[in-house]
């Protein structure tokens, strides 16, 4: 039955016609008794087909899947829907594709485990106030902009004391980085900050601060006062009026926060 | 010329669209030109009869889509543009 649904739909020359074929409530298909069935609602969204945003529902059997989300998510694909879009590659944490906010909130679904309840349905949406380009898949040009703005590479005035050879930097200077190189520019924290939704062309957001930081407490970097200035403005840095969402937020466990209000200390 | 005052939204398709023919003007050869010209304005035409003018959602995803494709084409390692259809 699953099969000659597929083929329908991939060979249909029209769309909308196509998009009613898919019924509104999917189950795995081997109806196991004893199975633990689970109940996934996530947000679909075409732009080739008419109407607005839905939940779409989706049963799992979780004795028969991974631990986490996205674990589902590939099993609703390669048996459901094939339909469902969504960005994922290392499935470690590590590359940040699979941001995406689960239950409410941001994370990597990679990283973040089903729960277990099977009564409690799981809302899976994407990442709040950017715009969506198909089902959990958001426009993220606007961040990596942001990101690019800060000019995230070393800068020097002076050549390094010998030519060709690494700059070199103290354990104690090398600790500082700590806790801002780890960042995998996931957009957990950037999306889960209000002042961000409100602002999210002017201000910069949490991830972005956080790699201004990493390069302002560079001991290698020799820019720290032109990078200060740059930033030094009300919309890209005071936009910030610790929410601390993004701490709560990051899924490496890092605190954009607090390296802001580092910048903020540095300023004078 | 036309008589009703053009809203928000169409203006800013009509901007879209006027920024293609200028990047289109900076292109080397007149033949790049040509395509590029033929290939946006069907694809505006064609849209214009098709999407419902209340489709708010689509348009704005349409309009995304069309600026980033133009600061693409804007780069002067860019040639030209096509198209193809699929049936």
């Amino acid at each position: 039955i699953m099969a000659s649904g597929l083929v329908g739909r991939v060979v249909g020359t029209n769309p909308s016609r196509a998009a009613r074929l898919i019924p509104s409530r999917w189950t795995s298909s081997k109806a196991v008794v004893g199975a633990k069935l689970k109940t996934f609602q996530i947000y679909r969204w075409n732009a080739d087909s008419p109407g607005k945003p839905e939940l779409q529902d989706y049963q799992l059997d979780l004795k028969d899947c991974g631990p986490m989300v996205l674990d589902a998510l590939i099993k609703i694909t390669n048996e459901m829907d094939p339909s469902l879009t969504f960005r994922r590659s290392c499935r470690e944490g590590m590359c940040g594709s699979c941001a995406m906010n689960i239950d409410g909130c941001n994370g990597l679904a990679c990283l973040t485990k089903i729960e277990s309840e099977s009564s409690k349905v799981t809302t899976i949406t994407p990442l709040p106030h950017m715009f969506v380009i198909k089902d959990l898949v958001v426009d993220m040009t606007n961040f990596y902009n942001q990101y690019k703005s800060i000019e995230p590479w070393l800068k020097r005035k002076t050549p390094a004391s010998v030519p060709g050879k690494e700059i070199l930097q103290s354990k104690k200077d090398r600790a500082k980085l700590d806790g801002m190189y780890e960042c995998i520019l996931c957009a957990c924290c950037s999306t889960s900050c209000p002042s961000y939704w409100w602002n999210p062309e002017s201000y910069l957001g949490p991830a972005a601060l956080l790699h201004a930081n990493r390069w302002i407490s560079d001991s290698r970097d020799e820019y720290t006062k032109e990078r200060l200035e740059a930033i030094n403005d009300e919309f890209k840095l005071y936009r910030c009026h610790t929410i601390l969402n993004c701490a709560r937020a990051c899924p490496k466990g890092l605190n954009p926060g607090k390296q802001i209000s580092h910048i903020k200390q540095l300023q004078k | 010329m036309g008589a009703t005052k053009l809203s928000g939204m169409q203006k800013q398709v009509l901007s879209l669209y006027r920024g293609f023919l200028r990047a289109a003007r900076s292109k080397p050869t007149t033949e790049d030109r040509k395509r590029i010209e033929t290939v946006v304005s069907t694809e505006f035409r064609k849209n214009s009869k098709e999407v419902d003018r209340k489709n708010f959602q689509y348009i704005e995803y349409l309009l995304r889509l069309g600026h980033k494709q133009l600061d693409q084409l804007k780069s002067p390692d860019m040639v030209s543009i096509s198209s193809v259809k699929i049936n």
